[in-house]
């Protein structure tokens, strides 16, 4: 009887089936791999802050984000990030698709592009298009063939996922302003940290070419939404990226930079890539930049944005942030007057400032210990993170950590670990080695 | 005493009723094994004292019986202990329990909730569809926690046009969408036929997959952190391509 009933359901349910009737336009495997090869050194690879409801069409956005699959590099695999061409009129120094380098060439069509990312979609693989493109004849030329796909992605396909578009510096701003109606976030790239760097490594690109469209954009959003217009205008914000390392800005600049575009242009995201070199170029350092200082740069990006901390705070101008252990450590070091806080007393902004706590756990103490005492053993089979945290915190006033300020430093940089080697035997290399002891693997 | 139940939120709150005032009352869901020699009684599900006891907890906590759904599906074996302990707390306090996490009770429900609530978010981004011959789609999983019924709501959002099959072959069932209706039903093997381009598109996929990784910077530990080797089984990137 049941057997028979979903027969009858299923039966149905393939019955009701209605096919749009298009021609295939597949893209060939060839160029799928130069398009997306090239884009995959784009480091943003996020589908959040964006909540567009379904039209009738496929897909939605979801505020959270998601990512669905994962590479063996570690990274998430969120977005279809392709380029709509790699054939470039630019000569960035340190790019692989620089105008008169000997690579492949390649470039799809709106439809190739829109079939990819409605397939794909449809399958789970993906969770929206991040488009970007090589500037292909003009900056204008290329920021039409951007709009008119994400126009046609929308309308004509009927696709309500994630979009985020590249934008491309000197196109005219109509054209911006056109694209931020349909897809739901847009970057400029600043490329490089400093105006000197830009005019060594990528003479074409100015400051000016990336930081006044991001501007216009974030006013025109603020005049879109106080205006109550209908539809939507980047509901997902701005990002840009900049590369580390090619250049010689200190990390300190760096973090001004961002704090100063966060404040200034309401970026939603910096990101920050560590130098691969791809290219060679007698201007551009011959070695990749170590990826543990771009980690430090997103844990001190992380303080800026969650952590109540100022760029000042955490770097000066010139200074560079200490490799050995993560600059939360690095300003309570700096702080001994501050710590230790008393961790059933101390207010949620400066349980923030400990080193080792984080959001979550510092969200979980406030509001457990409204209805008790927590003791050291609580905070454990909370799991709260001590390894670090124990040299900052009191717990009902008794102190757990190391009381030497020498030895904490040697605790938290772990040192100790060249001393006691077997213990960590287990990670191959001094990076990881690191790593597992600051707790961060 | 062991009271047993038969495994829905009402039969436990009966199953809830009847243990509470036994000192050595313990809750387990029937066709569990039990140890040899355990007193063990059933439990018949009775509507009106599980919708009393609803009511109450209700105005304990108003999110007590969502926590109690989610436990529910857990796939751990204790899960009905951890919801035992989890709702004597509720009913001694009287008042929301989520958030006291210096009681043990309290902090095993929470863990046992967030589990289930990281697999169903995982989910909605590890599943994947094939396209079958007909058009509608399918998916295979064997999640550890009972949620396909969870993750249908997602997938009717984004793909209202689509018949889909959502298929937990672990405790051989089915939520299926059918353009109008959603509905449940249990279902063993699925004979899936693909379509004419379903083979082509998943060599696209994992050509794109494999092109976006950078080799240099291989972290595979990481990425098992994430993306845990059981759910690969049924992602095509995870598999070989196709002729």
């Amino acid at each position: 009887m049941r057997k028979q009933k979903i027969l009858e359901i299923s039966k149905r349910m393939f019955d009701k089936l209605l096919f749009a009737c298009y021609t295939m336009i597949m893209i060939s495997e060839e160029k799928l791999k130069i398009l997306t090869d090239s884009a995959k050194y784009d480091v943003s690879c996020s589908s959040s802050g964006s909540n567009r409801k379904n039209g009738g069409g496929m897909g939605n956005g979801f505020a959270a984000g998601c990512c669905h699959s994962f590479t063996p590099d570690g990274r998430c695999v969120s977005l279809l990030k392709i380029l709509m061409s790699n054939d470039c009129i630019f000569r960035c120094k340190y790019c692989v698709n620089r105008a008169g380098e000997d690579v492949r060439r390649a470039s799809a069509t709106p439809d190739e592009i829109c079939e990819l990312v409605m397939d794909f979609y449809k399958r789970n693989y993906i969770e929206g298009l991040f488009l970007s493109s090589a500037v292909f004849r003009s900056p204008d030329h290329t920021m039409e063939q951007l709009l008119l796909t994400v126009k046609k992605l929308r309308t004509e396909y009927g696709f309500y996922g994630y979009i985020h578009l590249k934008g491309i510096p000197y196109a005219d701003g109509a054209l911006a302003s056109e694209a931020a109606k349909y897809v739901d976030r847009m970057s400029y790239n600043i490329e490089l940290p400093s105006e000197a760097s830009l005019k060594l490594l990528a003479p074409q690109k100015s400051k000016e070419s990336v930081l006044v469209p991001m501007k216009n954009l974030s006013l025109e959003r603020s005049v879109f939404s106080a205006e109550k217009h209908k539809g939507k205008f980047l509901p997902a914000g701005q990002t840009t990226q900049m590369i580390v390392g090619a250049s010689r800005e200190a990390d300190g600049h760096i973090l001004k930079l961002s704090q100063a575009l966060y404040r200034v242009t309401g970026l939603k995201r910096v990101y920050y890539s560590s130098y691969v070199p791809v290219v060679h170029d007698s201007l551009l350092p011959e070695k990749a930049t170590g990826e543990l200082r771009e980690h430090r740069l997103y844990q001190a990006d992380w303080l800026l944005r969650f952590y109540g901390f100022t760029a000042d705070e955490i770097a000066g101008e010139n200074e560079n942030l200490p490799m050995e252990y993560d600059p939360k450590c690095a300003w309570a070091l700096k702080h001994p007057e501050t710590f230790p806080v008393e961790i059933n007393r101390a207010p949620l902004e400066l349980l923030l400032r400990v080193p080792g706590i984080g959001a979550r756990s510092a969200y979980k103490i406030t509001s457990a210990r409204r209805y008790s005492a927590l003791s050291f053993d609580d905070l454990k089979k909370m799991r709260v993170v001590l390894k670090r945290a124990k040299h900052f915190i009191t717990c009902k006033g008794k102190f757990y950590g190391e009381q030497k300020e020498e030895r904490v430093k040697l605790l938290l940089a772990g040192a100790e670990a060249r001393a006691n080697a077997e213990q960590l035997s287990l990670f191959s290399t001094a990076e990881t080695a690191l790593s597992a002891l600051t707790g961060e693997l | 005493m062991i009271y047993l139940y038969d495994g829905t939120a009402e039969g436990f709150l009966t199953a809830f009723l009847a243990a509470y005032p036994d000192e050595e009352g313990a809750i387990a869901s029937d066709g569990v094994q039990l140890p040899l020699g355990v007193k063990a009684v059933n439990v018949a599900t009775d509507r009106e004292k599980a919708e009393k006891a609803k009511k109450r907890f209700l105005s304990f906590d108003k999110y007590s019986m969502h926590d109690l759904s989610r436990i529910l599906r857990s796939g751990d074996h204790d899960k009905d202990e951890t919801a035992f302990c989890y709702f004597r707390l509720l009913a001694e306090k009287k008042r929301p329990v989520s958030e006291m996490l210096s009681e043990e009770a309290a902090r095993r429900a929470d863990e046992c909730i967030r589990r289930v609530g990281v697999e169903i978010h995982r989910l909605r981004g590890f599943l994947r569809f094939f396209e079958t011959e007909s058009g509608a789609l399918y998916a295979a999983c064997a999640p550890d926690n009972d949620i396909i019924d969870l993750l249908l709501p997602h997938f009717r959002a984004r793909l209202p046009h689509f018949p889909f099959v959502i298929h937990d072959v672990r405790r051989k069932k089915a939520a299926v969408w059918d353009t109008e209706h959603c509905f449940f039903a249990p279902l063993g093997k699925a004979e899936v036929l693909i379509s004419a381009d379903e083979n082509a598109w998943q060599n696209l996929w994992k050509r794109y997959y494999s092109s976006v990784n950078i080799p240099s910077r291989e972290r595979l530990k990481q990425m098992r952190g994430y993306l845990p080797v059981r759910y690969m089984k049924f992602m095509p990137e995870f598999s070989r391509p196709h002729g």
